[in-house]
C-alpha cells in the first residue's frame, strides 16, 4: 500500500495518476509538427581527414530513456570516424573541453572503434555486413570501447540511408590496407603541428643508448649487453632493431633462426637475477635439421647456464598457460554484458549478474595471470633463479607477463613515464602484434585478441588494490585502452618496429618494399612448437622445472609472508588473489552505463575529497614557507578546482550527468524534485576538471 | 564458576583459516567466567566473549590432537588444535554450558562494571531521548499527537508507551485497528518529514498476510519481495561457507555468492527502502509499511528509509536515534535474533546485521554522506551480540523495563560518544544540505561482498593500506600544519610588538617543525586498520578486551617503523 494518492497528513492534494500511455511513435510527433529542428552543428575535421557521406534527419536514440526519445542530426561518416551532428544538450562542447581524459567527442566513434553493427528490420535486430539489399530502419552500432549507439533511420531520405549505411559498413568492416590507416594521411599533414613534449621523458627503446640506460638503471649491464645486430632489421623483422642479449651470447647466433631461440633480456632485478624470453624454432620435420636446431639451443643453453648466470627456470607460456583463444572466447562474452541496447534487457541480465560474471571466466582469467605473475617474481626473488618466457613468438603472454612482473617488482614501472616505458619496451619493441589483435585492418576475426587490454586490467587490479603505490589512477588506464583505437597516435597499429619503421618512413628507407616480408600470419590456434624445445631440451628443463607441489608450497610461503608484512611502496608489490578481490574494472567497463551510476557518489567522491585536500596541505605548506622567507603579503588562494564541486556522478569523468531512468518495480516517477532545485540547475553545468585523475 | 572445569590448557595450536600453507601458533588456552583467552608464544592474545559465541564443534581425533572449532556470532571463526582429548572434552562441555545461558540475569551486562557511578549510569541511559526526537520530527502537531493508550502496555505490549497517531484517530478507532492486527501492532507513526511545503509521513504497521485493497481508498498497493527470517538465515549461511573456503577461486566465489542469494536479499531491502523514499519525497504521499509482525522487515525498511530521506540519521548521534526509535522502541525482537539465550534457533536471524550490511552499502555508495564510518557499524554490531550492555536484551520495551536494564546495566552509546573520534569518517561533508536524499544505485554490481564484517577476523584477507588511512593521515598534517600557523602568527605579532624591526631570528624559525614529522612519514604508514590505530583503541571494555585485529597492526607497526610508533601500539594491554 505504497505510493501515490493516500490522503496525507498534511499534503491533502491528488497527485494525478499517470494514464496517458502514447502510441505514437516519437518521430512521428515531430514530423506532424512538420518542422523538425536540426540544429547546423559544423563537423570538426582534424588535419587530412576527410568527409566520405552523410545523411540528414537521423534521430539518435538517447539509450536509457524507455520512451525511446532521441535527437534529430546528422550522420557523416569521415576516413577517421563516424560523427553524430546534433542539438544534443549532452554533448555541450563547453563542458567537453574540460574533460582533459576526452580524446574524441561524446558522439564520435572512430572507425576502429567499431564493434558490431546490426540493423533493425521490422523490430528484428540482425548484424550487418558486406552488401544489403534491404536497408534497416534502424542502426546499432556496438563499439570497442563499450559504448552502444542506436540511430534511427525512418525519416532519412531513401538514398541517403544507403549511402550511408554502406559507408560505414564498408569503412568499418572491409578488410583494409595498412597504408590507408588515417594515421598516414593525419600525420603528413599534421607533421608541424605535433611538437612532441620536451618533457615527456618516456624511453622508447629505439635507440641503443636507450637500452644501455635501461641496463644501467637495473644494473643488468654486469651480465647482459646492448647489441646492435638487428640495425635496419637485417637479422630479423620481428624483433627491434637493438635488444639486450646475455654478454657471451655471439651475436651471429642471432642471424641463425631470425633471432629465433635467443634469450632476450627483459629485465634485471636488484639481486642480479634476469627476466628473459625467448620465441621457440621453427618447426621443423627434417631430421637433420632438428639436429641442427638441437646443437643451437645446446649451445645456447650452455652460455646461460654457467656462472655467473643464476639457474634459469623456463616457463613455458604455449603449452601451461592462458590460450589466447581462452582469452578471446571469455572477453567475448565478458564484454556482452555490457553491451546493452536497452534498459529492459539490462534489468534481465542484472538478475543474473554474478553467475553471467563466472561464466565469462574473464576475471579468473585475470586471477591466473596475476598469479603466474606472482609465480616468476617469487623465483627472480626469493629463489635467485633467471625466468627465461618461451612463447612462440614471445609477442603475446611473453608481453604480459614481463611487463607484470616489472610493473610489481619495479616500482619504477609504476610511475607515469615508467609505465609508458615500460609499455614501450615490452610491447612496443617487444613486437606484440596490435595490428592484428586488435584487429585494425579488418582482416582475420580469429586474431582479435585483447591481450592488452587484460594487461591493463591486470594492472588495474594492483591499482586497485594498492593505489598509494602507483603515480597514475585508473583513468590514465581507461584512456589507454581507449587509445588502442584511436589512428592518432601511431603507437599502437603495427605488428612490429620493422613495420612500424618501414611504413612511417618509407621514403628515408631505400629498402624496396619486396624484401620487407609482409607480417606473416601467425595462427595460434595450431598446435605449438614448443614441443620441439621441450624435447630437445629433454632432460635440462625437467630437471629445472620444479614439481608442481613443491612450487606451490613455495609459492605459497611467498604470497603469505609478503602480505603479512606492512607494504613498501616503494618495493615489491603482489597483489591479492582470492576469488573475492579479483573484481570488475568498473570504469572501463560500466561507464556508459545509466543504470549504474550513483548520482553524487562513487568513487569520484572519495578522491574528490582526497584531491581537496591535497590542495589545502599544499596550500598550508605553501603559507607556512612564506612566512618562513617573510615575502611579504601571502598570495592570492589558489581557485581550488574541488572547492566548488558539485555533487558528481560515478560516470564521471566519462559520462555526463545522466538522471535515472525506469527501474521494475520502482514507480518511475523521476527524482527531479529533490534537493533544492537551484542547486540541480547548478549541478547539471558544473563539471570540474579532473583530468589528470 | 560451577561450569568451568579446566581453566588452563597448554600445547594448544590455532590454526590460521585461510592460510593455506596450514600455518599454526601454539600456546595457552585459558578459561574464565566470561571469555576465551588464546596467548601465544609471541604473547599475542586472542580473547572470545563465551556470549558471542555460536557454535561449539568437537572434531574427529587426529595425530596432532582433538580439533575444537568455534564459530562466534561476529564471524570469528578458530580452529584449535588441543593435545589431550580430555581436556578439549572439558573445554568443549563448558563452553557449550557458558555460551548458552537460560537467564536473562545469568549475561555478562548484569555482571559488567565500568566503574561509574549509578548518576553517571542513568545519565548514559537518558543520552538518547525520542521524545526529543519526535520532537525534532515536528510532531505532534496539527496531524499528529500523542496517544496515551498505550501507556500501561494494553493496547499493544510489544510497542512503547509513548505514541504518535494521526489526530482524526480517537482511541476507539486505534483499539479497533489493533484487533485486526497481528499483536495488536496497529499503525502508528515511525518518521515524519518535514521539507519545504511537503508533509509526508512514514507509518509502521503489522497485519499478518496481504492487505486487501478494497478495505482502502486512494491507495497504491506495492508488493516488495522481501524474504522471511528463515531464508534470511540459511542465506547467509551459505554465503559464509563458499567465503570460507580456502584459496577461494574466482568463479566459485561469483556462483556462491548468486546461489546464496544474500546480495539479492540485501538489494531487495534496499530497494523497498528507495521506493519509501520516493514516495514520500517525489510523490508527497505517506507510506504504511507492514510485514507478518512489523519488528523485522518493517524495522529494516522504515530505518534504511528514514536514513535516505534524512541527513540526521547519517550522524553519530543520529544513528544510535534511528536504533533506538526503529529497532530497539519498536520492539524489534533482538534477543531472540541474537540468541541470546539458550531459546528457539529457528527464531535466530541476521536480521539487523542485514540492516547495517544495507547502511554499509550506502556508505560505500556515498562515501561523503555518512559522520560514521565503517568501524562505527562493526562494533554496534559487535555488541548486539557481546550481551555486554543493556540497550539489546530483551525483545521489547516492556520487557526491557520488566527487567530493570536502566538500574542493573549500562548503555552503550555514551560509551560509542566518548570515542567518537574512533568512528568518524574522514570524507564527511557535513555541509550537505539536511534534506540531501540519497539515491542509491541498486545494479548488482553495486553489492560488494562486506570482507570487514564477514572476515573482519581473517586478517591476512586484508588489504594493508587504504585510502581511508591516507585521508586520516592528512587530516592530521592539516591540523598540524593550520597549529603551526596560528603559532608563526602568534610569534610574528610578539616580535613585532618587542623588537620594531620585523627580522626572523633563528630562533623563530626553529621553533616550527621545517618537516613536522607526520609530513615525513606520509606514506610510510603502513596498516590497514578497521579501526584506526592512532587513538587509544577500545578505551570501552570490548567484549574482548584484547582485540588482536588492532593490536597486531599496531605491533608490527611499531617494529617496522619505530617512527611513527607514536600510534600507540601495545594499546590492547590497557584495556585488561
Amino acid at each position: 500500500m505504497l505510493g501515490k494518492g493516500v490522503v496525507g497528513g498534511g499534503g491533502g492534494t491528488k497527485a494525478p495518476k499517470p494514464s496517458f500511455v502514447s502510441y505514437v511513435r516519437p518521430e512521428e510527433i515531430h514530423t506532424n509538427e512538420k518542422e523538425v529542428t536540426e540544429k547546423e552543428v559544423t563537423l570538426h575535421l582534424l588535419p587530412g581527414e576527410q568527409l566520405l557521406c552523410e545523411a540528414s534527419t537521423v534521430l539518435k536514440y538517447v539509450q536509457e530513456d524507455s520512451c525511446q526519445r532521441g535527437i534529430y542530426g546528422k550522420l557523416v561518416c569521415t576516413d577517421f570516424k563516424i560523427a553524430f551532428l546534433g542539438d544534443d544538450e549532452s554533448a555541450l562542447d563547453n563542458d567537453e573541453t574540460q574533460f582533459k581524459n576526452k580524446v574524441i567527442g561524446e558522439n564520435d566513434i572512430t572507425l576502429h572503434c567499431v564493434d558490431q553493427i546490426y540493423g533493425v528490420f521490422d523490430e528484428k535486430k540482425k548484424p550487418l555486413f558486406g552488401q544489403l539489399k534491404k536497408y534497416p530502419e534502424k542502426l546499432i552500432i556496438h563499439c570497442k570501447d563499450l559504448r552502444v549507439f542506436h540511430f534511427g533511420l525512418r525519416y532519412t531520405k531513401e538514398e541517403e540511408v544507403k549511402r550511408i549505411v554502406s559507408g560505414i559498413i564498408h569503412h568499418t568492416q572491409a578488410p583494409k590496407l595498412l597504408k590507408r590507416l588515417f594515421l598516414f594521411s593525419y600525420a603528413s599533414a599534421a607533421q608541424n603541428n605535433t611538437a612532441t613534449d620536451p618533457k615527456n621523458h618516456t624511453v622508447m627503446f629505439d635507440t641503443l643508448k636507450d637500452w644501455c640506460w635501461e641496463l644501467e638503471r637495473t644494473k643488468g649491464n654486469v651480465k647482459y649487453k646492448a647489441v646492435s645486430v638487428n640495425e635496419g632489421y637485417k637479422a630479423s623483422d620481428r624483433l627491434p632493431a637493438y635488444f639486450v642479449v646475455p654478454t657471451p651470447l655471439p651475436e651471429e647466433d642471432v642471424r641463425c633462426f631470425q633471432g629465433r631461440g635467443i634469450p632476450i633480456w627483459c629485465w634485471s632485478c636488484h639481486n642480479g637475477c634476469a627476466l628473459l624470453k625467448m620465441s621457440a624454432l621453427p618447426k621443423e620435420q627434417d631430421d637433420g635439421l632438428l639436429q641442427i636446431q638441437k646443437s643451437f639451443l645446446d649451445g645456447i643453453y650452455k652460455t646461460v647456464h654457467r656462472p655467473p648466470y643464476e639457474i634459469v627456470k623456463t616457463e613455458d607460456l604455449s603449452s601451461n598457460f592462458l590460450s589466447l583463444q581462452d582469452i578471446q572466447t571469455a572477453y567475448s562474452k565478458f564484454k556482452q554484458l555490457f553491451l546493452i541496447d536497452n534498459s529492459t534487457e539490462f534489468w534481465d541480465t542484472d538478475i543474473k549478474w554474478f553467475s553471467l560474471l563466472e561464466s565469462s571466466s574473464w576475471l579468473d582469467i585475470i586471477r591466473r595471470c596475476l598469479k603466474k605473475a606472482i609465480e616468476i617474481t617469487e623465483c627472480l626473488e626469493a629463489q635467485n633463479m633467471n625466468v627465461l618466457l618461451l612463447e612462440e613468438n614471445a609477442s603475446d603472454l611473453c608481453c604480459l607477463l614481463s611487463s607484470l612482473v616489472q610493473v610489481m617488482m619495479d616500482p619504477h614501472c609504476r610511475t607515469r613515464v615508467g609505465f609508458q616505458s615500460l609499455v614501450q619496451k615490452e610491447w612496443i619493441m617487444g613486437g606484440h602484434c596490435f595490428l592484428d589483435r586488435c584487429n585494425h585492418l579488418r582482416q582475420s576475426d580469429k586474431e582479435e585478441v585483447p591481450v592488452f587490454l587484460l594487461f591493463l586490467d591486470c594492472v588495474w587490479q594492483l591499482a586497485h588494490q594498492h593505489p598509494p603505490a602507483f603515480d597514475f589512477t585508473e583513468t590514465y588506464l581507461t584512456v589507454l585502452s581507449d587509445s588502442l583505437y584511436i589512428p592518432i597516435f601511431s603507437t599502437f597499429f603495427f605488428n612490429s618496429p620493422h613495420q612500424k619503421d618501414t611504413n612511417m618512413h618509407q621514403r628515408q628507407l631505400s629498402l624496396p618494399l619486396t624484401q620487407s616480408k609482409s607480417s606473416p600470419k601467425r595462427g595460434f590456434f595450431r598446435e605449438e612448437t614448443d614441443h620441439l624445445i621441450k624435447n630437445l631440451l629433454g632432460k635440462r628443463i625437467s630437471k629445472l622445472i620444479n614439481s608442481s607441489d613443491e612450487l606451490q608450497d613455495n609459492f605459497r610461503e611467498f604470497y603469505e609472508s609478503w602480505h603479512s608484512k606492512p607494504t613498501d611502496y616503494h618495493g615489491l608489490l603482489l597483489p591479492h588473489i582470492e576469488g573475492p578481490e579479483i573484481k570488475v574494472w568498473a570504469q572501463r567497463y560500466l561507464r556508459w552505463i545509466p543504470e549504474a551510476q550513483i548520482l553524487g557518489g562513487g568513487r569520484v567522491a572519495t578522491m574528490s575529497k582526497l584531491l581537496e585536500m591535497m590542495e589545502e596541505v599544499e596550500h598550508l605548506q605553501e603559507k607556512i614557507d612564506e612566512r618562513h622567507h617573510s615575502q611579504g603579503a601571502l598570495p592570492a588562494e589558489a581557485p581550488s578546482l574541488l572547492r566548488s564541486s558539485a555533487r558528481l556522478s560515478s560516470l564521471f569523468p566519462f559520462a555526463l550527468l545522466q538522471r535515472h531512468s525506469s527501474k521494475p518495480v520502482l514507480p518511475t516517477s523521476g527524482w527531479k524534485a529533490l534537493g533544492d532545485e537551484e542547486d540541480l540547475a547548478k549541478r547539471e553545468d558544473e563539471f570540474v576538471d579532473l583530468g589528470d585523475v | 564458576m560451577e561450569h568451568i572445569r579446566t581453566t588452563k590448557v597448554e600445547q594448544v595450536k590455532l590454526l590460521d583459516r585461510f592460510s593455506t600453507s596450514n600455518k599454526s601458533l601454539t600456546g595457552t588456552l585459558y578459561l574464565t567466567a566470561t571469555h576465551l583467552l588464546f596467548i601465544d608464544s609471541h604473547q599475542k592474545e586472542t580473547w572470545i566473549l563465551h556470549h558471542h559465541i555460536a557454535l561449539v564443534e568437537k572434531l574427529a581425533l587426529t595425530t596432532s590432537g582433538c580439533p575444537l572449532v568455534i564459530q562466534c556470532k561476529n564471524f570469528r571463526i578458530v580452529h584449535f588444535i588441543v593435545p589431550r582429548e580430555r581436556d578439549c572434552h572439558d573445554i568443549y562441555n563448558s563452553l557449550l554450558q557458558l555460551s548458552k545461558q537460560a537467564k536473562y540475569e545469568d549475561l555478562y551486562a548484569f555482571s559488567y562494571n565500568p566503574k561509574q557511578n549509578d548518576m553517571e549510569r542513568l545519565q548514559g541511559w537518558q543520552l538518547i531521548d525520542l521524545a526529543e526526537e519526535y520532537k525534532r520530527m515536528g510532531v505532534p502537531n496539527s496531524n499528529w499527537q500523542l496517544s496515551d493508550g498505550n501507556r500501561e502496555y494494553k493496547i499493544c505490549e510489544t510497542y512503547p508507551r509513548e505514541l504518535y497517531v494521526p489526530r482524526i484517530a480517537s482511541k476507539p478507532i486505534i483499539v479497533g485497528s489493533s484487533k485486526f492486527r497481528s499483536k495488536g501492532r496497529f499503525p502508528v507513526l515511525s518518521y515524519y518529514h518535514q521539507n519545504k511545503e511537503l508533509n509526508a509521513m512514514a507509518n509502521r504497521a503489522a497485519g499478518k498476510g496481504y492487505e486487501n485493497e478494497d478495505n482502502y481508498s486512494n491507495i497504491r498497493f506495492q508488493f516488495v519481495g522481501i524474504e522471511n527470517i528463515h531464508v534470511m538465515r540459511s542465506s547467509l549461511q551459505k554465503l559464509l561457507e563458499v567465503n570460507g573456503t580456502k584459496g577461494l577461486s574466482v568463479s566459485d566465489f561469483y556462483s556462491g555468492l548468486e546461489s546464496s542469494g544474500w546480495l539479492r536479499h540485501i538489494k531487495a531491502v534496499m530497494d523497498a527502502a528507495i521506493f519509501l523514499a520516493k514516495a514520500i519525497m517525489v510523490e508527497n504521499a505517506s507510506v504504511l509499511v507492514h510485514c507478518s509482525d512489523g519488528w523485522d522487515r518493517t524495522s529494516q525498511v522504515c530505518s534504511l528509509g528514514s536514513l535516505l530521506l534524512d541527513s540526521y540519521y547519517r550522524t553519530i548521534k543520529g544513528f544510535m536515534v534511528l536504533i533506538e526509535k526503529d529497532w530497539i522502541s519498536f520492539g524489534h525482537k533482538f534477543s531472540e535474533r541474537c540468541g541470546h539465550l539458550d531459546g528457539d534457533p529457528k527464531e535466530v536471524s541476521p536480521v539487523f546485521t542485514q540492516f547495517l550490511e544495507c547502511v554499509w552499502h550506502l556508505t560505500e555508495q556515498f562515501p561523503q554522506d555518512f559522520e560514521f564510518n565503517e568501524a562505527f557499524l562493526l562494533q554496534i554490531h559487535e555488541h548486539i551480540h557481546s550481551c555486554q550492555f543493556g540497550n539489546f536484551l530483551g525483545n521489547c520495551q516492556k520487557e526491557r523495563e520488566e527487567l530493570k536494564l536502566k538500574e542493573k546495566t549500562y548503555s552503550l552509546w555514551p560509551f560509542l560518544l566518548d570515542d567518537q573520534k574512533k568512528y568518524l569518517n574522514p570524507l564527511y561533508s557535513s555541509k550537505s544540505p539536511k534534506f540531501a536524499v540519497l539515491e542509491p544505485n541498486t545494479v548488482s554490481f553495486n553489492f560488494k561482498f562486506w570482507r570487514n564484517m564477514y572476515h573482519q577476523f581473517d586478517r591476512t584477507l586484508h588489504p594493508r593500506q587504504s585510502v581511508f588511512n591516507i585521508i586520516m593521515n592528512m587530516n592530521e598534517q592539516n591540523k598540524q600544519l593550520e597549529k603551526d600557523i596560528k603559532d608563526l602568527e602568534s610569534k610574528i605579532k610578539q616580535r613585532k610588538n618587542k623588537q620594531t624591526d620585523g627580522i626572523l631570528t633563528k630562533e623563530l624559525l626553529h621553533s616550527v617543525h621545517p618537516e613536522s614529522p607526520t609530513l615525513k612519514t606520509s606514506l610510510c604508514f603502513k596498516e590497514q586498520t578497521l579501526l584506526p590505530v592512532n587513538h587509544a583503541l577500545r578505551t570501552i571494555e570490548g567484549s574482548n578486551p584484547a582485540d588482536n585485529r588492532y593490536s597486531e597492526y599496531a605491533e608490527e607497526f611499531s617494529k617496522s617503523e619505530p617512527g611513527v610508533v607514536s600510534l600507540e601500539c601495545g594499546v590492547a594491554r590497557m584495556t585488561c
